[in-house]
């Protein structure tokens, strides 16, 4: 029964939605220090590229190319990051809109190395190696009543599922904090936070990084689950993909591109015919959105009536019982 | 306690400041005086590491402190009240005031909140309410308390009187005067030139980037020129 219900084609769905949700908190990472950066598609890109690269040559672990993918990303964040955070707004949003494509240019053009437009393949596959692993110490995805492409989708999916709630549990802790609360101030007003004694280009570096980080984390994981990997996957739309999460989802709250990244994985699947016009469907939204609600649909206001509506559902249960 | 000396600074290529000096004694007011554009914030900006002399040296309690970024100026007691207030919008009266104690660590910033809320009443009732829905002169107390909760040794203001009702212009310059009796010392900037010279100890002119006057704050006062210039007096 219950291996009826696993099915490979929504779990698949699902891992992307988990991937996105990470793209888009990467996003909002950035935009807490109100830095509208595009680039995160080529750090996203970077990722992939580093972890699938050292995993294909020298046959790491998954994990251990995820990290180090994860980290150059990082790091490349900071290299970029300090020359350019000077800029504001749409300059900033121009320079990285012209990094991730260069990037991208890189992985066309550098063939010795990524194979040009045609892409990686053979990358080893998150579901698949897991697979190996666990029958070699005796255990049979029969055992759980699964066939073996149903133990892939499943176990991937699930590990997905605890990296976004631990990346969106650490996030969340972290805006709680003295770094949180640099950063809104630093969104909230430069020169004021900056005459409060808060070092600006540190943390705005930082935010850059970590945004940065989380992309090519993002990244790396997307390449081993799907063992396949082309320029094509981080280009421009993908940067506008991102965009659009916070846009909708919106950047006040961690839940907002969260959800907007949620939704728009969503949405395609679930309306099969319009996943043709996507794009347009997208240009209407920042339209829309910027017109009608520029804060985008979860603000801290939704968060706090959520919060108000389950607390008191949870008190009228409780005197029920 | 503040020796300013020979400080040119430049907006690109325009010069704004030219060989200014001051001098500002400890558990003293000093005032700025200066028409528009005469580079009365720009001064205030270089003071307190916002932007970067060309030329000049500033020293802090006997230290060259030229060239050091605003947070680690903070940390050796230059606090800045920014022209046009700059209080958080977004963040409440109370959070604004913890921004204010930032960087340090120690363990008495909840007592140091306790005083401030008991100097502000008004920020003390309205605790939880946001910045930005503040009028106009609560706004210009709860930056001048947020510098505080910094625990400065020198408090930088700029204009603190800007834009503000007379009435609260009074008590502006009421609490001016209260903070140097807690022992803080205070360099303002101002255009309202009577006012501020009557709490002043000592004052300087700035003209078009160069110091032109200074003297004690009651020998300014009475001098026929600014009189004339500043305090729109007829001699």
């Amino acid at each position: 029964m219950l291996a009826e219900l696993i099915n490979p084609y929504y779990l698949q769905v699902g891992s992307f939605m988990l991937i996105n949700i990470i793209l888009g908190i990467s996003m909002y990472i950035t935009l807490s220090t109100g830095q509208l950066s595009l680039a995160n598609a080529g750090f996203m890109g970077i990722g992939a590229y580093t972890s699938a690269l050292l995993t294909i040559h020298f046959s790491l672990p998954i994990p251990v190319g995820v990290v180090i993918g994860a980290i150059f990303a990082g790091l490349l964040g900071i290299v970029v990051g300090l020359p350019t955070l000077r800029l504001k707004g749409v300059f900033l949003a121009i320079v990285t809109l012209g990094f991730g494509e260069v990037i991208r240019v890189i992985f066309v053009n550098w063939e010795s190395l990524t194979k040009g437009s045609v892409g990686l393949s053979g990358i080893p596959h998150m579901g698949r190696e897991l697979l190996k692993t666990v029958k070699e110490l005796g255990f049979e995805p029969k055992m759980l009543g699964l066939q073996n492409n149903q133990f892939i989708f499943m176990a991937i999916f699930l590990i997905l599922l605890v990296i976004v709630i631990f990346v969106i549990w650490f996030f969340k802790r972290q805006n709680d904090s003295r770094i949180g609360r640099a950063f809104s101030a630093i969104k909230l007003d430069e020169q004021a936070a900056e005459s409060m004694g808060i070092n600006i280009t540190y943390y705005k570096v930082l935010a850059f990084a970590q945004g940065a980080l989380l992309s090519g984390f993002a990244g790396a994981l997307f390449a081993h689950m799907l063992g396949y990997i082309s320029p094509a996957d981080f280009a421009y739309h993908k940067a506008i993909d991102i965009l659009i999460f916070a846009v909708l989802g919106g950047s006040e709250v961690i839940w907002g591109p969260a959800f907007g990244a949620f939704f728009l994985t969503l949405l395609p699947e679930v309306l099969r015919f319009i996943s043709e016009y996507r794009y347009m469907i997208y240009g209407v939204i920042i339209v829309v959105m910027m017109v009608v609600r520029p804060q985008g649909l979860i603000d801290l206001n939704v968060v706090k009536w959520i919060k108000r509506k389950t607390t008191r559902r949870g008190l009228k249960n409780g005197t029920g019982n | 306690m503040l020796n300013v000396s020979g400080i040119n600074a430049f907006y690109g290529k325009i010069q704004v400041l030219k060989n200014v000096g001051l001098h500002v004694e400890e558990g003293s007011i000093v005032t700025i005086l200066g028409a528009n554009g005469a580079g009365k914030t720009t001064t205030m900006k270089t003071i307190s590491g916002l932007l970067k002399p060309k030329e000049g040296k500033i020293e802090f309690l006997g230290e060259d402190v030229t060239g050091l970024r605003p947070d680690q100026l903070l940390r050796k007691g230059i606090a800045l009240v920014p022209e046009g207030r700059q209080i958080l919008a977004g963040m409440t009266v109370m959070e604004n005031l913890e921004m204010g104690a930032y960087h340090r660590k120690d363990k008495e910033i909840e007592k140091d909140l306790e005083m401030v809320l008991a100097r502000f009443p008004i920020l003390k009732e309205r605790e939880k309410q946001l910045g930005g829905t503040l009028s106009g002169g609560q706004q210009q107390m709860l930056a001048i308390a947020r510098a505080i909760m910094s625990k400065p040794k020198l408090l930088l203001l700029d204009e603190p009187s800007m834009g503000l009702a007379p009435l609260v212009v009074a008590d502006i310059f009421n609490i001016i005067k209260e903070i140097r009796e807690t022992g803080t010392t205070v360099l303002l900037v101002e255009q309202n030139a009577r006012q501020a010279l009557k709490i002043s100890d000592f004052g300087y002119v700035l003209e078009t980037g160069k110091i032109v006057a200074e003297g004690s704050a009651a020998d300014l006062l009475t001098d026929s020129r600014i009189k004339e210039a500043y305090l729109g007096v007829k001699s």
